[in-house]
């Protein structure tokens, strides 16, 4: 079925893989945003080689669609990262690995760092897990946690209180 | 096939470690090899020499640069390979019968990688390399994990490749009315055309044409409202 246009796919497929190994691996923001792009080229490549294994324009339009959407996906991604960028002056995505889920273990980077493993606790029931909601993360030392829980779009930005005018 | 996807792997592997350069270039070279090669093993195009050779030519460049934006340890170097690799994506995309795909997504991803070696160049590049730049995070994990899933995707393509084809298009395309009628070319000779592109996108997927279009509003305002304001100090 896949006909001549096998190798097309084999090409989709590993694109796909090598895009994921770097959104894994690399540590600068740009570069993880860079590699989502490298996954979504070979999501086109597979999308496009079987409309035309079948003869219809389909996979062209959903081509088009993922542009869309690869456009959107850059502009709030670099949105997003000239606002972490400002709050720490580094690129590095570790900085914000205190972000994650309050009882997640910390990535093994962090791990390296601290020397002392964590001591192993006891054992919890096989139950499943929920994580509790609406907690506020403690962003920095100086960002009072109060400001997080406003909803004033000038004072959530601000990493600490705006003069008084 | 697998024994070049294992070898690419290890590839992988090196090339991601922190080692000295040389082990790195090597890895990325057994990794770009093993990929090519297990590329190889699928049927190609079967057309004129002139095809093929476009064809090697661009997979090449798309699977060699896209090792090497994933291990490159300089991001500006990084970006530019990610350039090549869209390149040749395009290149495979006017293989296709697609040019108007391959023109719109390099004029899309021009844009959107000049704007990335500007941020690259703004915020990396004050201090030189950067140390998060020189370390992977768990980079045996991740390509152990992204390769059994390309090797699970291949080995999927190779047997419904082997498997003989059906007579009709299946059960599901034959049964009822034809979905999306638009979208099927009267002739053959029309498929790369623009004017059938249009007929498809704007006939069959209107509403999602719609859809995407105030994506791209609501993505554009949540831009703005995210990026950091003039007022709390410059980059």
């Amino acid at each position: 079925m896949t006909g001549d246009y096998g190798s097309f796919l084999a090409v989709g497929a590993a694109m796909f893989a090598l895009g994921g190994v770097g959104f894994v691996t690399r540590r600068n923001m740009i570069l993880i945003f860079l590699s989502a792009e490298l996954m979504l080229h070979g999501v086109s490549l597979t999308l496009l080689t079987f409309g035309r294994m079948h003869g219809n324009l389909e996979g062209q339009s959903f081509t088009i669609f993922i542009l869309t959407v690869a456009a959107c996906e850059a502009a709030l991604g670099l949105a997003l990262i000239l606002g972490l960028y400002q709050r720490t002056k580094s690129l590095d995505v570790e900085l914000w690995s205190h972000l994650r889920e309050s009882d997640l273990p910390p990535s093994v980077l962090e791990l390296d760092k601290d020397q002392p493993p964590l001591e192993p606790e006891s054992p919890e029931p096989p139950m499943p897990r929920l994580t509790k909601a609406g907690g506020v993360p403690i962003i920095d030392d100086d960002f009072p946690a109060e400001l997080a829980r406003t909803t004033d779009p000038r004072l959530i930005y601000t990493p600490s209180a705006p003069d008084e005018e | 096939m697998f024994a070049a996807l294992g070898a690419s792997a290890a590839g992988m592997w090196l090339a991601t470690s922190p080692r000295a350069v040389r082990l790195r270039v090597i890895g990325a070279t057994l990794a770009s090899a093993g990929l090519i090669v297990a590329v190889t093993m699928f049927d190609g195009p079967s057309g004129e020499l002139a095809q093929r050779i476009m064809f090697w030519l661009f997979a090449g460049a798309a699977l060699v640069s896209g090792v090497c934006m994933v291990t490159s340890r300089d991001p500006v170097y990084a970006a530019l390979w990610f350039a090549l690799a869209t390149l040749g994506v395009c290149g495979l995309f006017m293989l296709l019968g697609s040019p108007f795909l391959a023109a719109a997504t390099i004029i899309v991803y021009a844009g959107a990688i000049i704007v990335t070696f500007l941020f690259v160049i703004m915020l990396a590049q004050q201090t030189g390399l950067s140390f998060y730049d020189q370390r992977a995070r768990t980079p045996v994990m991740s390509v152990v994990a992204s390769w059994l899933m390309l090797a699970a995707i291949m080995w999927t393509f190779q047997r419904v490749g082997a498997a003989p084809p059906p007579a009709n298009e299946g059960p599901a395309l034959v049964a009822g009315e034809i979905p999306n009628p638009l979208s099927r070319p009267a002739d053959e000779a029309t498929f790369h055309t623009l004017r059938s592109l249009g007929r498809s996108v704007f006939g069959d997927y209107l509403y999602a044409v719609e859809i995407a279009g105030t994506l791209l509003l609501v993505a554009g305002i949540g831009a703005i409202a995210i990026a950091p304001r003039r007022t709390e100090g410059t980059i």
